[in-house]
Order: C-alpha cells, then sequence, then structure tokens
C-alpha cells in the first residue's frame, strides 16, 4: 500500500504551527487558580485581623457589659452597626471577642492534635506490624466512639473554661489526626527514595526526619486547615449546649445559644453569629482544597 | 486515494494542562487502505495513544484537536458526540493496552460484549432480543478461541486470565464488524507467549473479516513482522514514514536516525552472545518545552548546529519513503562503521 | 463532626478502594464472620473507656440527686447504696455482666435504662435513617448530574451548595430552617412531638431531619462527584465503553455509578460514629424525644447507667453500619463474593 503523495517537496525548516489552545482559556486557568487560593485566604486574613487586631487599634465597646437601657437596638444603629443584645451589649464586640476564641481553640486543639495525633500516626505507619496494630486499635476505638459524647463528658467534668474546652475537643482532634498521619505515612513508606534511605543503613529516626515529616506535611496542612473548621463547629456546639466557655464570656456559640430565646422576634441574633461562622470554616475548607489542588499536580 | 479507509491530514492534539500547553500530537498525516496493515512506533509519550483515541473521539471534552481525519470521505473531527457514537465500535473499533483495566470489575463480561453489540442495533438491522444478542457474544467468544465460552459468558474479568481478557476486548470491540481496528499496544501488557498468540489471532482475524489494521507498539520488532508500511513517531511528530519491506527487508534502509538507534535496540540472533544491547539514552523531550529544531537532536549523537536550530520537514526523498532529518544515515548502514 | 472522615477519604487515607483490597483475598461468609468478632472488643473498648472516663471526673450523682443542701453523710450513703463508691472496675465488671444478661441497669431518676432505651430508640433510628436515605438518594441524583459535565452548570451548583453543606455548622442550619419553615411559613413545628404514625413523623422529623442531611449530603454529593469525575476521566474501562459507542450518560450510570457506589458505601458507615454527635445536638435544639436529647440530659445528671447504655446503643449502630458495608460490598463486589485473589 503507497502513502500518498503529499507536496512538501521543498527540503526546509519547518515553521512552527500555530497554538490550538486559546491564549485566553490558559489565562482564565491560572486567574482560577490564583483566585481559588487567595480569595479564602484573604477572607481569613481580614477575619483574623478583625479579631485579633481591630480590639488593640480600636477601642470597641465591651463585649459583656451592656447598657441596659440601649438593648435589643437593632443593626446598623449609630455606635452599634450590628445593634445590641438584651442586655444592651455590642454585638460587634461580641462578634470581635467570640471569634478570637474560636480561632484560639480551632489552633489549640490541632496542634495538640498534630503533637500527639500526628507522633502517633508516623510512629504507626512507619514501624508497622505490632505497633501499628496497637495504635490503629485505640484510634479505631477512639473513632467508634462518638467523639462529641466524650467531649461532653469531659467537659462537664472539668467544668466551663476555655482551656477545658481545648482538652475535651482534643479526644476528638488527636485520632483525626493520627489516622490521617498513619495513611500519608503508609503511602510514602513504599517510595523508592524511602526505600534507598533504608538501604543506605540511615536510622530510623533520622528518615523519620528527614524524608517522612517533610513529605507529609502538605497532608498535614491541608488536613489542618479543614480541621480547624470542624473544631470551631464543634467548639459552638459545646457553648451552644452549655458545656463550653461559661456564657458572661462572648463566643459564637453563646452568641447563637442565647439567640435561640427569641428566634422568631430577633432571627439576627442567631444569624449574625452563623454567618460568622459559615464564613469562616467555608474559607478554610476552599483554602485547605486550594492547597490540595496545588500540592496535587505537583 | 478517494479509496482510502481513513485519510488522517495534519492531526494536531494540544492540552491545557494547568495553565500551560501540553502538544501531544503536532501536525501528523497517514492513510490506511482497506484491509491494510499500519504500524504507529515510537516509545512512550510520543502521542500515539492520543493520535488514535483523537480520531475515535476519544479524548477529555476540552482537548484542542484539529486538523482532518476522514472515514471513507466522512470527516470525523467536529462531529458531535451524538453523531460520532454512530461509528465508534461499529466501523471503528479499538483494543487497548491494559486488559486488567480495560474490563469493567463489576460486569460480567458476556454483559459487557452484549453491550457492544446492542448499542448499535439500531443501526444495525432492527432490533434483536436480549437471547440473540447473548448468542452472538457466544460466538464472538467462540471467534476468538476462547474455550468453554458460554461457561466464559458469565463470569468476571478478575476470573479470566491476561491473554483471556484481551481475547474478550478483542470480542468486544469485533461485535459489528469494524473496517478498522485499532490495536492500542495490545500486546504489551501481557507475557511473550500470549503476546505471540494474540498477535497471530489479530492477524488470523484481520484476514477473516477483511478489516483494516492499525497496530500500535513501541516494538519496532513486531512492526517489522506484521505490517504493511509503518510509521515511526517522535515527541509528536512522525519522524519517518515507508512501507516495512522500504525500512527491514533485504532492499530495505532505515534512514532517520530515531528508527536506526530503535531498531538497534533490538537483539538480534546473529548478534554475538553477551555483548551490551545498544540502547537509545536520554529520555524524550518535555511536551510543554520542546526544543527549536529537531526534537531528537539532544539525544542524538550526529546531531549538529543545524539540527538544534531548525526543525526538519518530513519529506519524500525517495518515492514511498518519507523521512525528517538533516543528516540522515547513508542508506541504512548503521552508524557505528 | 461527621467530616473528619470525609477528609481523611480525600487526604488519600488508603479507606475505601484500600479496605475493598484488604478484605479481597477471603470469601464472603469467613470475612463477615471474622468482622462480626472483630466488633467485640470494640465494643468492649468503648464502653469501657466511658466508664473509665466517667470514673476519673469528679463524681457528683448523689449531689446531683439530693440537692445541695444534702448533708455529707446522705451523700456518702447514697453513693454507697448505688455502689458507686466501689473500685471502677468492679463496678464496670457488674455492669458488664448485667448488660450481657439485658439489664443495662436503673437510671438516677429511678427510671430502668432499657425502657428508656425502649421508648427512644426507634425514633433516633427513624431520625437517622430518614436523614440518610433522603441525603444519599439527592446526593445520586445530584453527583450524576454535575459529573455529566464538569464545570457545567450543574457541577458549579452543586460544589457551590456542598461547600455550604459542609461549612455549615448542623445548629444553626436548624435555627435557619425553624425561622423559615416553622416561624415564618408555619409548615412544621418549632419544637418536635411524638412521633406516632407516619403523619407524625414527617411533621416531626422533617425538619430535624433536614438540619442533619445537609452535612450529610454535602459530604456524599462531594465524594460521589469527585470519585465520578475521576473514573470518567482516569479509568481505562470507561474509554472502552465509550469506544463501543454507548451513550455518555449510560456510560456514566451503568459503569462509573456502580463502581463509585462502592467507595460510598464506605464513607457512610466511616460517617456514622460521628453522625451521632450530629444527632444528639439536633434532637436538643428541636426537643426530639431520642436517644440523642436523652444522652445530653444523663451528661448533665452525671447519670452513668443512662450514658452507658446510650453510649452503647451509639457504638452498636457504628459498628453495626460498618458490618452492614463490608457484607454488601461483598454482595456488591464480585472480586470479593468469589473471594478471587487477583484483583
Ligand atoms: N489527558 C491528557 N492531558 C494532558 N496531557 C496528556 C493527556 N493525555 C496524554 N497527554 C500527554 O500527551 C503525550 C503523548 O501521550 P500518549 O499518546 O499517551 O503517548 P504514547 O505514545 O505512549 O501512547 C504525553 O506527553 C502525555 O503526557
Ligand atoms: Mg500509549
Amino acid at each position: 500500500m503507497a502513502a500518498p503523495l503529499p507536496d512538501v517537496t521543498l527540503l526546509g525548516a519547518l515553521p512552527p504551527l500555530p497554538s490550538l489552545v486559546n491564549a485566553r482559556r490558559l489565562r482564565a486557568q491560572r486567574l482560577g487558580r490564583a483566585l481559588r487560593l487567595w480569595v479564602p485566604a484573604g477572607i481569613l486574613i481580614l477575619m483574623l485581623a478583625m479579631c485579633f487586631v481591630l480590639p488593640l487599634v480600636a477601642s470597641l465597646p465591651s463585649p459583656t457589659k451592656g447598657d441596659i437601657i440601649v438593648n435589643n437596638e437593632p443593626p446598623f444603629s449609630p455606635g452599634h452597626w450590628l445593634g445590641t443584645d438584651m442586655q444592651g451589649v455590642d454585638i460587634f464586640s461580641k462578634l470581635v471577642y467570640g471569634g478570637q476564641v474560636a480561632f484560639e481553640i480551632g489552633a489549640a486543639v490541632t496542634a495538640i492534635g498534630i503533637a500527639i495525633g500526628g507522633t502517633l500516626g508516623i510512629i504507626a505507619g512507619y514501624f508497622g506490624g505490632s505497633v501499628d496494630a496497637v495504635i490503629s486499635r485505640v484510634l479505631d476505638i477512639l473513632i467508634a466512639f462518638p467523639a462529641l459524647v466524650l467531649a461532653l463528658v469531659i467537659a462537664q467534668g472539668l467544668g466551663g473554661s476555655e482551656i477545658h474546652v481545648i482538652w475535651a475537643l482534643s479526644v476528638f482532634g488527636i485520632p483525626a489526626v493520627g489516622r490521617v498521619t498513619r495513611g500519608a505515612t503508609l503511602t510514602i513508606r513504599g517510595l523508592p527514595f524511602m526505600v534507598a534511605a533504608k538501604l543506605s543503613g540511615t536510622r530510623g529516626w533520622r528518615i523519620i526526619a528527614r524524608h517522612v515529616v517533610p513529605n507529609i506535611i502538605p497532608t498535614i496542612v491541608t488536613f489542618s486547615l479543614l480541621g480547624v473548621g470542624i473544631v470551631i463547629i464543634l467548639e459552638g456546639a459545646l457553648d451552644f449546649l452549655g458545656y463550653g466557655i461559661p456564657p458572661p464570656t462572648a463566643s459564637w456559640g453563646n452568641m447563637i445559644s442565647n439567640g435561640q430565646q427569641i428566634l422568631s422576634a430577633q432571627p439576627e441574633y442567631v444569624l449574625i453569629p452563623s454567618i460568622a461562622l459559615l464564613v469562616t470554616v467555608a474559607s478554610l475548607n476552599m483554602l485547605g482544597d486550594a492547597l490540595r489542588e496545588r500540592w496535587s499536580t505537583q | 486515494m478517494t479509496d482510502a479507509l481513513l485519510q488522517v491530514d495534519d492531526l494536531r492534539v494540544t492540552f491545557a494542562v494547568g495553565g500551560r500547553e501540553v502538544r501531544a500530537v503536532d501536525g501528523i498525516s497517514f492513510t490506511v487502505s482497506p484491509g491494510a496493515t499500519l504500524a504507529i512506533i515510537g516509545e512512550s509519550g510520543s502521542g500515539k495513544t492520543v493520535s488514535c483515541r483523537a480520531i475515535m473521539g476519544l479524548l477529555p471534552t476540552g482537548t484542542a484537536i484539529g486538523g482532518s481525519a476522514r472515514l471513507r470521505g466522512t470527516e470525523l473531527l467536529g462531529l458531535s458526540d451524538a453523531e460520532l457514537r454512530r461509528y465508534r465500535g461499529s466501523d471503528l473499533a479499538m483494543v487497548f493496552q491494559d486488559p486488567a483495566r480495560s474490563l469493567n470489575p463489576t460486569m460480567r463480561v458476556g454483559l459487557q460484549i452484549t453491550e457492544a453489540i446492542t448499542t448499535h442495533r439500531a443501526t444495525r438491522g432492527g432490533r434483536q432480543s436480549k437471547r440473540e444478542a447473548q448468542q452472538q457474544a457466544i460466538e464472538l467468544l467462540r471467534l476468538v478461541r476462547i474455550p468453554a465460552a458460554e461457561r466464559r459468558f458469565h463470569e468476571y474479568p478478575h476470573q479470566l486470565s491476561g491473554g483471556m481478557r484481551q481475547r474478550v476486548m478483542i470480542a468486544m470491540a469485533l461485535a459489528c464488524r469494524p473496517k478498522l481496528l485499532i490495536a492500542d499496544e495490545a500486546t504489551t501488557a501481557l507475557d511473550v507467549t500470549t503476546q505471540a498468540q494474540i498477535m497471530e489471532l489479530l492477524l488470523e482475524l484481520q484476514e477473516e473479516l477483511g478489516m483494516a489494521l492499525i497496530m500500535i507498539s513501541h516494538d519496532l520488532g513486531l512492526a517489522a513482522s506484521y505490517a504493511d508500511e509503518v510509521i515511526v513517531m517522535y515527541a509528536g511528530k512522525i519522524v519517518e514514514q515507508a512501507p516495512a519491506a522500504g525500512l527491514f527487508g533485504a532492499g530495505g534502509a532505515v534512514r532517520m536516525r530515531y528508527t536506526r538507534a530503535l531498531l538497534d535496540a533490538i537483539p538480534h540472533l546473529e548478534r554475538p552472545a553477551h555483548t551490551l544491547l545498544p540502547v537509545v539514552t536520554g529520555r524524550p523531550p518535555d511536551p510543554t518545552a520542546l526544543p527549536p529544531g529537531c526534537s531528537f537532536a539532544p539525544r542524538c549523537q550526529y546531531a549538529e548546529d543545524d539540527c538544534r536550530a531548525k526543525v526538519p520537514a518530513l519529506a519524500e526523498h525517495v518515492p514511498g519513503h518519507r523521512w525528517a532529518c538533516w543528516h540522515p544515515c547513508e542508506n541504512g548502514a548503521a552508524p557505528h562503521d | 463532626m461527621a467530616l473528619v472522615q470525609q477528609i481523611q477519604l480525600q487526604q488519600g487515607e488508603p479507606g475505601a478502594r484500600g479496605r475493598a483490597r484488604r478484605v479481597t483475598g477471603s470469601p464472603a461468609l469467613r470475612m463477615v464472620g471474622r468482622r462480626l468478632l472483630a466488633v467485640i472488643p470494640v465494643l468492649i473498648g468503648v464502653s469501657f473507656l466511658t466508664f473509665a472516663i466517667m470514673s476519673t471526673l469528679p463524681n457528683n450523682t448523689a449531689q446531683a440527686i439530693l440537692g445541695l443542701s444534702a448533708s455529707p453523710a446522705a451523700v456518702a450513703q447514697l453513693n454507697h447504696s448505688l455502689g458507686l463508691d466501689r473500685p471502677f472496675w468492679v463496678q464496670y465488671w457488674s455492669w458488664l455482666i448485667n448488660v450481657l444478661h439485658g439489664n443495662f441497669g436503673t437510671a438516677v431518676q429511678g427510671q430502668s435504662v432499657n425502657h428508656e432505651l425502649a421508648i427512644y430508640v426507634p425514633t433516633t433510628l427513624a431520625l437517622l435513617v430518614y436523614a440518610l436515605v433522603v441525603s444519599l438518594a439527592l446526593a445520586i441524583i445530584v453527583a450524576t448530574l454535575a459529573a455529566r459535565r464538569p464545570n457545567g452548570i450543574a457541577d458549579r451548583i452543586n460544589l457551590t451548595v456542598s461547600m455550604l453543606g459542609l461549612s455549615t455548622a448542623p445548629y444553626a442550619f436548624a435555627f435557619l430552617l425553624i425561622i423559615i419553615f416553622a416561624v415564618k411559613l408555619g409548615w412544621f413545628p418549632v419544637l418536635s412531638g411524638p412521633v406516632t404514625g407516619p403523619a407524625s413523623f414527617f411533621r416531626n422529623l422533617t425538619l430535624p431531619a433536614a438540619s442533619i442531611g445537609f452535612g450529610l449530603f454535602a459530604i456524599y454529593s462531594r465524594l460521589l462527584r469527585a470519585d465520578l469525575v475521576e473514573q470518567m476521566q482516569r479509568e481505562d474501562y470507561i474509554v472502552t465503553a465509550k469506544a463501543k459507542g454507548v451513550a455518555p450518560w449510560r456510560v456514566l450510570i451503568r459503569h462509573a455509578l456502580r463502581n463509585s457506589l462502592f467507595n460510598l458505601i464506605t464513607v457512610i458507615a466511616l460517617n456514622l460514629g460521628g453522625l451521632v454527635g450530629a444527632v444528639a445536638i439536633i434532637e436538643t435544639v428541636f426537643q426530639v424525644q431520642g436517644i440523642g436529647n436523652d444522652l445530653i440530659t444523663g451528661i448533665s445528671n452525671h447519670d452513668l447507667p443512662l450514658i452507658q447504655g446510650i453510649t452503647l446503643v451509639f457504638a452498636l449502630v457504628t459498628v453495626a453500619g460498618n458490618l452492614l458495608a463490608d457484607i454488601l460490598y461483598a454482595v456488591l463486589d464480585p472480586r470479593i463474593r468469589y473471594g478471587s485473589s487477583t484483583s
């Protein structure tokens, strides 16, 4: 069978073919990637600045004591742009100081989770065998256990305070991080460079520090972002059920719980903290997704 | 060339990945006549699979495809998926590289074959009953020489051996008696004995059913023994194209340096035992960052400055034999002489 | 709360697919038997953990019953008669023996825990099943529509809605539902009454089920959509089906969806443990008369027998769910059903 003879007879250099891909589409792809990362990151930075920097530079009304004369002010009232609650406490102040509590607890529980759960997970995943079996079984039980129940029991037994809430919620954070870390460690354990490191006789702990930890950091960071969001929701749940931060202290959960009592008259008392909660957690989730997208295409 | 079964002209395929452009296929043209066997050879990543999937319309949506591919005069590129489906599986069929992954693990193999039959029943002689389709499927299993076809019909892919699975894939491809069968590295994932059996089966069936065959492989030896015409691809381009006899036969001569290197990598009986096999050193270029000149220049030991500066065109230097090289081998002589 | 497992699966924990591989290689029946045996230590572990934690915490059960003005002698007396002054392993042992005889003990307020469970468990189970079934059905439909055209309009809407569902606190969402559907529209009561029949089931449990189900829907639809899209892009058998000329929606449903459901089953089972927390809060919000609400009351009364009984029921639900998932896996996936060693 003879191939058709094309007209190419001149022996010259080939001009480069024009691009088939629309340059606009490439730019849109790049822009989309950047937006998916920087929009939630920007919102989070704003939220953090609002909660931690604003009270230092501006004088906000007290988040606990209010003037009963100006109670139940609607949003956009003079001096109280989100209004005041039944006791006349400024709602924006409560939101700011409640946000501090939420971020602090979220960060602390996640840090404890990474310190304890992460260590257990790496040990289980790296050494395997009976070490893994024992640690995994304990993590299994903790996960099969209704975490919120455990947190409630502990919070109730210890009594309400920020530090006790942190301990109670760690019950949930430690096994979660533990499992994720173990999974990530298992995944990289079989990779060629790990085998090479082991064959070259490097000590176990050195391999963990040099090879395991740097490689599971992306997984842990993305998981932590989502974890902080979950902890903030759970912290609100503890407050809401009355086992969290004791009431005069501002917290988003307390705001929702108090607002519940006059839900039909002033729905905004519940809606304002709920929206703050939603925006924070959604930003954390979206940032986690965006980072995972970046790191998985590398 | 109006009698051509498939005519591909200047086919180009580009992916946009993470804001960068991947030119997987960069302007290839070829023709397949009815009943002929065409071999497409090249290292992995040279764009063989992408070319064929482009013709079949099996690339992910959003892939940019240019050029033309005509099946007996009908343009396939640019057809809507619904229009293309009329040809896919009926006139054009494909067998894939990895039979373990190409069959749905949770579906009985018989059902996967009858699906191929019933999908095109509207265009092929009206409706068939389920029983008829099943009967046809069992006949297909016999056609591809599967023993105990009735029993195999009810089994799941994991219950079959690799060779059996590939036979099932072939049966599925043949369900509507295609005019053109594309075998994309159909034997690569199999062991050597099975490879030969499957190859023989494909050629027998090609004869029996009078269909054309595009045989994709990275093994030049396979092409030499089975194909009528051979195309060598490198980094998305055709670098050499000739009738198999013009390349490997007594009077044949390989011209392109890359083809030569591939050919030298095949073990020969006449080579003294225990000599090191020459291999093509280095790796194919990154498709997002192709070199400015000949794509093979960075790995070519005969490359000179002009190779690195300008892309050589694929031109017909000898009737029937085309190559793209600034400094081709002299009449196919081995480079080490 | 239920989100952790979802994240773990996304993070590449060798969960869903890994599990299938792990159980491969053993005939289905033997596998079920082994799983049943593995259930027992988990149940014992969970109940032991509850006991251990409760006993290390300051114990004020007797004080709670008698009131703050009770004399220390009276408190000690009651503690003794309740058996609360014994070492905790002795208490645990006698509790365990009783449970094996079908007796969950007596709650602080004097009622039998068995009786309490008999009243409240059916309502909670009904709520759980309602939320699970509806969110699962919706998730399958929506995810399939979304996966038909990735980045299409259906997909974008689904991604946005499920991101909201993933980020909304269930109790906050419950209040939103109450404001709209109970206060403004008046379609449902603000507080749920007892469930007596189909009509009262829908009237009383729809808002609670929706509050729980939104998060579940978000998890399921995100996972299913991701899995479907990945299969449609990566799996060779999808290309095979397309090469046969099968229509895209048929490929999606007959070939991709079926395989994705295996992974989804695992996620649902893994999620059950976390779901319990959401059930407890939502039951409290709506005052549903179920064990979640009862559990919160029990915790505030430091009511050990009640907490123990309910925790055990919840753990049982989780474990039974996991077992059911494994059995379904074995029934649906031929590779396990036929006990083959090749994948
Ligand atoms: N869906 C895709 N997205 C981006 N790049 C792709 C895609 N499919 C293939 N490619 C790239 O196209 C090139 C050619 O691939 P392929 O045709 O599969 O090679 P082969 O010759 O081994 O069959 C490779 O560089 C590959 O990375
Ligand atoms: Mg290929």
